[in-house]
């Protein structure tokens, strides 16, 4: 039978929303948590792993998304729904432009440009204390007036679920093959028709759009805003995730960022040690396992309930698991 | 006037240790061809190890420069050898990739890891040279002009050394053509740990120097490591002279900009973002920067 995978996925969604009422306050959190870096390390892993374009100023949309929602809902009492839409929209234009602009750069050269961005709106946020309070953070209204973290759990259930499905319908269609060559060989790829200009423009945008989308829902469940959310630190935790799982494909980098947020909760006793420990995870995931830690299981996941036994001969060996 | 002419002095000295840790960077590209992401905090290690040094061992100020320096190198050579030797290997894919990963996660590693072993709270050392000293009407401490000599003599020793020395002609032939490098006889590997062991030990110089002027903190690298980028871009990647015109420049407008600002309270928190803000417009108009060599640029 195959496709079993499929089932098995949909049957533990299911379960998560069947009983997610049974989690404590606590690891409710953290699964909601969980679940806000699970969309961003899947939409950084459609930037970074498929088109090989390595944002380093992933944060700093969600950061914008949140500050943008936040304030429009402050200011002109606009419903949080439709301030998390004009967050996405505006994250998605920006990340449209600086994909625009960045069209001559390429690895590093993205890389320490987006570094830049992400610290400009870092600084901005921070410095004008007047409109966005400053280090002491932005007090935001809450999504739900509830007594139980419940509705906020569904919620971001759904939205990681409408993430995972838009990003994998995208990963799976010619558009996602188009950004893979991209990240194997631009110029190959321009010579075989893929329209450079117009796919890395895209990428960027809808990354950029679902990292403000994590970071409207994040800004309104938490209650205040920190331009810490934009921070490097939070860049590199984001990193740590999609690098551990395996940044070259949607569902291993998910994997990667529910194992490090909940590592991060188990572990709480050692505090600082566990980001060195993810420092070093990382080190060595990427001198000896470049694929990530969780791959290999995927992909013998990704194959159960296939027929054992002689190889159908007519699938190609780059084949198998090449769809998330 | 006055606070100008201070803005413009302190400019100066600043860019001077701009300089010295762009000129790293700039070593380290042109020869193992990575953007070396962690050099920020090779520039905070520097800066504790020197702070160790004259607390504890009670150095006087160049040997603390000499120790931390020396550390430095070994532990630069050290990473190398454990972490970048996949770039020189015909099975690694993506070089660029793994090169910025690597070095990404390495200074996640080590600012992390100076979190809990040198603590959060900024630390100062004793000072190299106590006292203040009186240029007319200025007032300028001794430790900034002791740093700002001290760079720009290391600046000179390292120039003397890239070109007037055997081993720094081998260094500036393996940035030319690896393959032509070694027909003549010269050791690639051997060269690789050099460049990356010299980045860091002059960016070591750059937090020793700067310790007695500014407190030490663990994430103190994190915008030196931009403003580096900012110097290296402006330069031209791979060109040590424009990265020392430029180290000083960039040094200069940040001066002149927080002396300038219209608003006192945001000027400092606005000068970092000035400095990027000129590196995005740099990327922009001219990738290969201001005295930017043909032969390092990135792929």
């Amino acid at each position: 039978m195959r496709g079993l995978h499929a089932y098995v996925l949909a049957a533990a969604g299911v379960c998560a929303l069947v009983y997610g009422h049974l989690l404590n306050p606590y690891w409710m959190h953290v699964a909601i948590i969980a679940m806000f870096y699970g969309i961003l390390a899947a939409s950084w892993s459609l930037l970074a792993g498929y088109a090989g374009l390595f944002s380093l100023g992933h944060m700093a949309f969600a950061s914008l998304g949140g500050y943008t929602s936040a304030l429009l809902v402050q200011w002109y009492r606009l419903p949080i729904p439709a301030g998390m839409a004009a967050g996405v929209v505006l994250c998605t234009l920006v990340g449209a432009g600086i994909g625009w602009i960045c069209l001559r750069m390429s690895g590093p050269y993205l890389a320490i440009f987006t570094l830049g961005f992400a610290e400009i709106v870092r600084i901005t946020f921070s410095t004008e204390d007047e409109v966005t309070g400053g280090m002491a953070g932005l007090h935001t209204a809450p999504l739900f007036r509830a007594a139980t973290d419940l509705p906020y759990y569904y919620t971001a259930f759904g939205l990681l679920v409408f993430s995972l499905a838009t990003l994998a319908v995208i990963a799976r269609s010619r558009w996602g093959l188009f950004l893979r060559a991209l990240r194997e060989d631009e110029q190959a790829a321009a010579a075989s028709g893929v329209a450079v200009a117009r796919f890395r423009t895209l990428a960027f945008a809808v990354a950029s759009g679902f990292a403000g989308l994590a970071g409207g829902f994040y800004a309104h469940y938490v209650g205040i805003l920190t331009p810490s959310v934009g921070s490097l630190d939070l860049m590199a935790l984001l990193v740590v995730m999609a690098v551990i799982g395996g940044m070259e494909r949607i569902p291993t980098a998910v994997g990667g960022a529910f194992g490090v947020e909940f590592l991060q909760e188990a572990l709480r006793a050692y505090g600082q040690w566990r980001l060195v420990l993810f420092g070093l995870i990382l080190l060595g995931t990427m001198r000896f396992a470049r694929n990530g830690l969780l791959t290999p299981a995927w992909l013998q996941f990704v194959r159960l309930g296939e027929i054992r036994g002689p190889a159908p001969a007519r699938r190609g060996v780059g084949q198998e698991g090449s769809g998330p | 006037m006055d606070y100008f002419v201070l803005q413009a002095t302190n400019g100066a000295i600043i860019g001077v240790i701009y300089a010295l840790i762009a000129v790293g960077v700039t070593i380290i590209f042109s020869i193992l061809k990575i953007v070396n992401f962690a050099h920020g905090d090779l520039y905070m290690l520097g800066g504790y190890t020197a702070y160790y040094a004259i607390t504890f061992l009670g150095a006087p100020p160049l040997g603390a420069l000499a120790l931390s320096m020396a550390a430095l190198f070994l532990f630069g050579a050290l990473v190398e050898r454990l972490l970048l030797t996949p770039l020189y290997s015909e099975r690694t894919e993506r070089k660029d990739e793994y090169g910025l990963l690597v070095t990404f996660g390495l200074a996640f590693f080590l600012r992390n890891t100076a979190l809990i072993v040198f603590g959060p709270f900024p630390l100062r050392p004793r000072s190299f040279v106590p006292g203040v000293a009186h240029l007319g009407s200025l007032t300028v401490t001794w430790d900034r002009i002791f740093a700002g000599a001290l760079g720009v003599a290391l600046i000179i020793g390292l120039l003397y050394f890239m070109h007037r020395t055997l081993w720094g002609q081998a260094l500036d032939a393996v940035s030319q053509s690896r393959e032509s490098a070694a027909i003549v006889g010269i050791n690639p590997r051997l060269f690789n740990s050099l460049a990356f062991a010299v980045g860091a030990a002059l960016a070591a110089a750059a937090g020793a120097l700067i310790a007695p002027v500014y407190s030490l903190a663990p994430d103190m690298g994190v915008l030196p490591n931009i403003q580096a980028y900012v110097v290296v871009i402006l330069g031209g990647m791979g060109s040590v002279v424009g990265s020392i015109v430029a180290g000083i420049l960039l040094g200069e407008a940040e001066g002149l900009f927080t002396a300038f600002f219209p608003d006192p309270t945001r000027a400092l928190a606005y000068t970092n973002a000035f400095g990027v803000l000129v590196l995005m417009a740099v990327l922009l108009v001219r990738p290969t920067g201001l005295f930017g060599r043909r032969h390092v640029r990135m792929e």
